[in-house]
């Protein structure tokens, strides 16, 4: 098991760990060549908040963290803040990246392979889904908890937050297409370019759940109790 | 190589000869069937006994709505090289040497849709079960339709999900799609 992430923690040694967690780091204006820099030193750097930031990390990087209680003790903005963040990852980086490999996998694959076609047509609906999500984040929800925050908001009827299911929906999609890829990948393809899309679908699930703990179990009970003081 | 074929073409001597070539080289018996009986394999097919089925355009062009369904099992058997490009459709061009045949054939069967071998393979009953998930079905209505309790319909779900890996109904659409189980 891995140590909790501090404020003396090195960068360098949470990526060498978990090389995955540099699209978190990515978000907070972090790329790689970080050096011998600390957390502490890097939140001085670039203004941000160390208590908040490792708490993310954390999160992250441990499935079976809590932050419940840390991460209430925050206000709403920095949150929404993150998850935009965490949003544009997925529409500028994560998304892409995937198609870009899965139609690299088909041009270079068997012609005759037609399962790779019906997998990205499931990879298609999963990713409309997910931007689906993230308009409604930006235009409607998040605004929204932003509002109440800043005690701008007015009455709430008729405003309705995005439900578990839903989330739970996209996050057993992406359970699904990963398994499809690990059961049952049939036919001639090209190996290299298929363990390549693996890889990036296998990351953007990791993203997904980590990003649905926090929107369920941090952001949701925030929001209803904004809305409902 | 352990599938089943069957060869539906008009033309017999066409149809014995690809048999023939299927045993010598791929240790395969695949089964002629007459153009006229092949309407009564759809229910076969559905149950998945044939892994492919090669016929000749003239029987596919008439039977379009029997083999569309099951086009990723289908091979073309014709005698131009124009379909060649078609990749929609498995296609071996019948008047290249036989060596061309063997090794276009080949890549086909090697390339089969089919599913690992290594994966838990469905029972007849959650085929059954997964045709109607994936036609977007509730518990309650598939009960219904299969004559069996919701708790029923519950437990195949769950070795279904526990066999396939997959759990939502996207998920088991598609997958029902990449092996021929309805229609795309």
């Amino acid at each position: 098991m891995l140590p909790i992430i501090s404020p003396s923690t090195k960068l360098a040694q949470i990526i060498i760990d978990d090389p995955s967690i540099i699209t978190v780091l990515n978000r907070f204006g972090i790329s790689l060549g970080v050096g011998d820099t600390t957390i502490e030193q890097v939140c001085a750097e670039k203004h941000m908040n160390v208590a908040f930031f490792t708490t993310i990390l954390n999160t992250f990087r441990d499935p079976s963290f809590f932050p419940e209680k840390i991460l209430n003790s925050f206000q709403a903005h920095f949150i929404v803040d993150y998850l935009n963040k965490t949003n544009q990852s997925y529409l500028q980086f994560q998304l892409p990246n995937i198609e870009r490999h899965f139609n690299l996998l088909i041009s270079k694959s068997d012609a005759l392979n037609s399962n790779l076609l019906i997998i990205m047509k499931f990879f298609t609906e999963v990713k409309t889904e997910l931007m689906r999500r993230i308009d409604d984040d930006k235009n409607r929800w998040f605004p929204e908890i932003l509002a109440l925050e800043n005690e701008h908001g007015n009455t709430h009827e008729g405003t309705v937050p995005p439900t578990d299911e839903e989330h739970d929906s996209i996050e057993d999609k992406i359970n699904d297409l990963v398994s499809m890829f690990v059961i049952h990948l049939s036919g001639d393809y090209d190996v290299n370019l298929g363990q390549a899309v693996l890889l990036a679908l296998d990351s953007l699930k990791k993203d997904i759940s980590q990003n649905n703990r926090i929107r369920q179990r941090i952001l949701m009970p925030l929001y209803q109790a904004l809305a409902s003081k | 190589m352990n599938l089943k074929v069957a060869i539906i073409c008009s033309d017999t001597l066409s149809a014995m000869g690809l048999k023939s070539l299927l045993h010598s080289h791929f240790n395969l018996d695949a089964s002629i069937i007459s153009h006229e009986q092949h309407q009564l394999l759809a229910d076969m097919a559905m149950s998945s006994d044939f892994d492919f089925f090669i016929v000749d355009e003239n029987t596919l062009v008439q039977n379009l709505n029997f083999f569309l369904p099951y086009r990723n099992k289908v091979i073309l058997a014709s005698p131009s090289r124009n379909n060649e490009n078609n990749h929609s459709l498995k296609t071996i061009t019948t008047t290249l040497p036989v060596e061309s045949i063997v090794s276009a054939l080949g890549k086909i069967l090697k390339s089969s849709h089919l599913p690992s071998q290594k994966s838990n393979s469905l029972s007849a009953r959650e085929i059954e079960v997964l045709k109607l998930v994936a036609a977007g079905k509730l518990n309650k209505e598939i009960a219904n339709n299969l004559n069996i309790s919701i708790n029923t319909v519950l437990t195949h779900r769950k070795n279904i999900t526990a066999k396939l890996g997959i759990k939502s109904t996207s998920g088991l659409s598609f997958y029902a799609i990449m092996n021929g189980f309805i229609k795309p």
